[in-house]
């Protein structure tokens, strides 16, 4: 079951990269592996067929040339033995015992098995393996006839006696005419069959057909077990004389040709030569085992390869997905270590380079984002670096530190900076917090805009606030200074909204994203305005208009120094919820001090602010328009008038 | 008509003129019958060398007469002639014309004698003294054969080429007419026919036998070559 299992996960696994380099080059090996081994396996076989075909066939002609040539040499030998003049004596003396005594000598001289002497009309005479046979007709009637038929009286063929199958020869006695057969045998049995074999190196078999009773053995050269199958194998499987066939015997198959050996009618001799196909096979057999060996080690082979090779490969490529994901989390600087010559290794080191350029890159973007505020870094970033800007509606915020001399006095330089580095933080905390970007730092001043280079829609409330906020927030800031024996710290702010042009300022090589116009001039005289009047925060007219939600008290109607026109300016207060009732009726009595002031009511102006001041003695508002009044009760201003007041100064 | 139809008639006629010369001659000497034999095979072809021999029904050999002397030569390795047909005791001489010599043997019952090599003219000449048929061959030629025809009586004849031939001096009776040749089928058994002669009658007779393929060791020259025969 955990095979099962395991196996199918495998399978499901098919998706890595290394499973399928796995399996694509095991199949593939396999494929190949298995094809050769096949058809190499085929051919052999076929080959080692068609080679023992071929080898049976030329064996025949061995064979048959075999026969002839021991029957020629037994003729030979016959014809010599009969033409011995001592010889024929002996048989001349018509005495039984000389003859076969005489006769027997001569079988021995060429080492027959039989020798017989026959009459012309085919009685024994002398039969050297039947002595008392003489006076009976010979075995061998037709052979004979054959002799007679020829053309030298000689012939040969296979003679059957006592059952036994014989090679005889029959040469003519001539003394000098023919007077007996001279019939000379050897014997058919598996001796000859082994002589046989080791001539044509192949299995010899000789057989013997009875009409109707099948095959019997003669002799043969096969071992015990094929040797008893032969006969059945021969009734029962289907060949053809003279042709190849293939015979299964004792469960070995053997090729085989059958060829006929004598042309007795009734005894019917056929030879069968055989070769084993499994000895034949055997160096194919071998071959194909070295095949099977080799075959298992490319495989073992082709693991071991796939396995390294993919891994050369998955490995690398997991640790460089791994260093990605790094990346994605914002971890730059872990390096990914591979190290391999190859496109992998490329790889890699273009990959660590990646990730330090990434955090290059990063550090730059903060740096430049700390440099000049995140905002302008991104505006900066995005866009294609040029000089020029757009023009656009912004609220610039001035702020300045009201007695930075004097806080600089009795200090070190780097206390002064400390303290100034906490301030200023605290106020790019409130700018940032309401939208604003930080467009520079100018000692202990600080200028920023609200509506460049992001555009929120409530760019002038958001500056607004931003100028509340920096008042309280240095409130709390004033307090933990106070703790460090720090002195306390004043700020005026002054902001104005115009149409300005906002953009890159400077050379290409060194530039600053900036605001430049009128109304960037505008901002900064409101904020030193702050001082003059005593107020916190100086906003102009068009950011009170723009700036909706907050209580304003109107300062005054000013000609800044270089303008013609008189602008008002106006201090917010806070929002309506954050004021007290008193403060509000506070503010109400001013403005209408402020609408006598201007309606030349100097008496009744007076006679307000007096009362204002007396509630209020630091306000420097209620004494400026106090001295004002005096002054232009003394000496009225023109006619023309519309309430405003020059400043000479800038 | 049949040759046994066809002898009867010229026997019938023989025999009339046998009996008018006996009745007219009276003198035994002067009875000469003869006998004319041809042979043939049954191929209808012409046999020579066929020995026919008029046996006395009665038997008995008939006239003695003087032994003889035959000659039967060797020339260029051959029995010369082939076929000699002789008496009952004649003596047969072997000269060797050849300049090699030959080693003349039989095994024949009728004679079995061997001359070992020998040149010129044997000493002795060898006496066949039984009737019968004697094959003679050479020990180191074994090609060279020939036959003696030993005959009891004096009546014998040997065809020519034409198959013709007569035996002469036949005293009037019964005989029985044997012929032989080499190649007869059933050799040694002669082929026999009956007749009978009258006084000076001039009988003819016609044979037909069978012959038979006798094989003989080929002669061999020096050019010829041994290899597969």
């Amino acid at each position: 079951m955990f095979k099962l299992t395991h196996a199918a996960s495998i399978i499901y696994r098919f998706r890595s990269f290394r499973t399928r380099i796995l399996v694509f080059f095991l199949g593939l090996l396999v494929l190949v592996q298995a094809s050769t081994f096949f058809a190499v396996n085929t051919a052999n076989i076929e080959n080692a067929r068609r080679v023992l075909d071929d080898a049976l066939v030329v064996t025949t002609s061995v064979f048959k040339r075999q026969i002839d040539e021991r029957s020629r040499q037994l003729q030979l030998a016959a014809r010599l033995l009969s033409g011995d003049f001592a010889f024929k004596e002996a048989y001349a003396t018509r005495e039984h015992a000389t003859a076969l005594s005489a006769l027997d000598n001569h079988r021995a001289r060429i080492g027959a098995d039989v020798m017989m002497l026959v009459s012309m009309d085919g009685t024994v005479i002398v039969d050297t393996l039947h002595p008392q046979a003489a006076g009976k007709p010979s075995p061998n009637p037709r052979l004979l006839e054959k002799a007679e038929r020829s053309q030298y009286g000689e012939t040969t063929g296979v003679v059957f006696l006592d059952e036994q199958p014989f090679q005889m020869v029959v040469v003519p006695l001539l003394i000098p005419f023919p007077d007996a057969w001279v019939c000379v045998g050897f014997r058919i049995d598996d001796a000859f069959a082994k002589v046989l074999q080791q001539d044509t190196h192949s299995h010899v078999s000789l057989l013997r057909a009875d009409t109707g009773k099948g095959w019997a053995v003669l002799a043969s050269t096969l071992p015990a077990q094929a040797r008893e199958r032969l006969p059945n194998a021969l009734t029962e499987q289907p060949w053809r004389e003279g042709e190849t066939g293939t015979f299964d015997l004792a469960s070995e198959a053997y090729i085989s040709l059958v060829a006929p050996l004598s042309d007795a009618e009734t005894q019917r001799v056929v030879v069968v030569l055989q070769r084993s196909l499994e000895e034949a096979l055997a160096p194919y057999l071998r071959l194909r085992v070295v095949l099977g060996a080799l075959f298992a080690f490319g495989v073992l082979l082709s693991v071991i390869g796939a396995v390294l090779i993919a891994r050369m490969v998955t490995r690398p490529v997991l640790k460089l997905a791994a260093g990605a994901r790094r990346i994605e989390q914002g971890d730059y600087l872990q390096t990914v270590d591979i190290d391999q010559r190859d496109e992998i290794g490329e790889l890699a080191r273009a990959f660590s380079s990646m990730g330090k350029g990434l955090a290059e890159r990063d550090r730059v973007r903060s740096l430049l984002g700390k440099v000049v505020s995140p905002a302008i870094a991104e505006e900066l970033l995005s866009k294609e670096i040029k000089l020029g800007g757009e023009e656009r509606e912004v609220s610039i915020l001035f702020s300045d530190l009201r007695n930075f001399t004097n806080l600089c006095e009795n200090r070190s330089p780097q206390e002064i900076l400390a303290l100034l580095n906490r301030y200023l933080t605290q106020m790019s905390a409130v700018v940032e917090d309401h939208g604003g970007v930080i467009d520079k730092y100018v000692g202990d001043s600080v200028m920023a805009l609200f509506g460049a280079p992001l555009h929120h829609g409530d760019d002038a409330a958001r500056a607004t606030s931003t100028a509340l906020g920096m008042h309280a927030a240095l409130k709390d800031l004033n307090e933990d200074f106070f703790n460090r024996g720090w002195p306390r710290l004043e700020i005026g702010v002054g902001i104005n909204t115009a149409r300005v042009v906002a953009g890159n300022m400077g050379s290409l090589t060194r530039m600053n994203y900036t605001v430049i116009g009128d109304g960037v001039n505008l901002a900064s005289r409101l904020e030193q305005l702050s001082k003059r009047y005593g107020v916190p925060i100086v906003i102009s007219e068009t950011t009170q208009v723009a700036a909706a939600g907050f209580v304003y008290r109107e300062l005054d109607r000013v000609c800044v120094k270089g303008k013609t026109e008189a602008v008002n300016i106006y201090q917010p207060l806070g929002r309506p919820d954050d004021l007290a009732p008193a403060v509000r009726e506070e503010l109400a009595r001013y403005h209408e001090a402020l609408s006598m002031y201007r309606a030349r009511d100097w008496k009744g102006a007076r006679a307000r602010l007096q009362a204002l001041h007396t509630a209020a003695p630091d306000c420097r508002l209620y004494l400026l328009y106090l001295d004002r009044a005096k002054t232009f009760q003394r000496e009225p201003p023109p006619l023309d008038w519309d309430g405003s007041f020059i400043f000479d100064e800038k | 008509m049949g040759t046994a139809a066809r002898s009867r008639l010229v026997v019938a006629r023989a025999l009339a003129v046998v009996i008018l010369t006996m009745l007219t001659a009276g003198l035994p000497i002067a009875a000469a019958a003869s006998l004319k034999v041809l042979v043939r095979n049954d191929a209808g072809e012409s046999v020579a060398d066929a020995v026919v021999q008029a046996l006395p029904r009665g038997g008995g050999s008939g006239a003695a007469s003087q032994p003889t002397e035959v000659v039967i030569d060797q020339k260029d390795k051959e029995f010369v002639p082939y076929v000699t047909t002789v008496r009952v005791g004649t003596r047969v001489k072997f000269p060797n014309s050849d300049n090699i010599r030959h080693h003349v043997y039989s095994f024949s019952p009728a004679k079995t004698f061997a001359i070992p090599l020998y040149k010129g003219l044997p000493s002795e000449p060898i006496v066949f003294d039984k009737p019968g048929i004697v094959a003679l061959g050479c020990n180191i030629h074994d090609w060279m054969s020939a036959y003696v025809f030993v005959s009891e009586t004096p009546h014998f004849a040997m065809t020519g080429q034409d198959g013709w031939t007569s035996v002469k001096n036949l005293p009037a009776g019964r005989y029985v007419v044997e012929v032989w040749h080499p190649r007869l089928k059933g050799t040694p058994q002669p082929a026999t026919h009956e007749v009978t002669l009258g006084r000076d009658e001039n009988a003819e007779l016609a044979f037909v036998i069978e012959q038979k393929r006798v094989f003989r060791a080929p002669r061999m020259s020096s050019t010829t070559s041994g290899g597969y025969r």
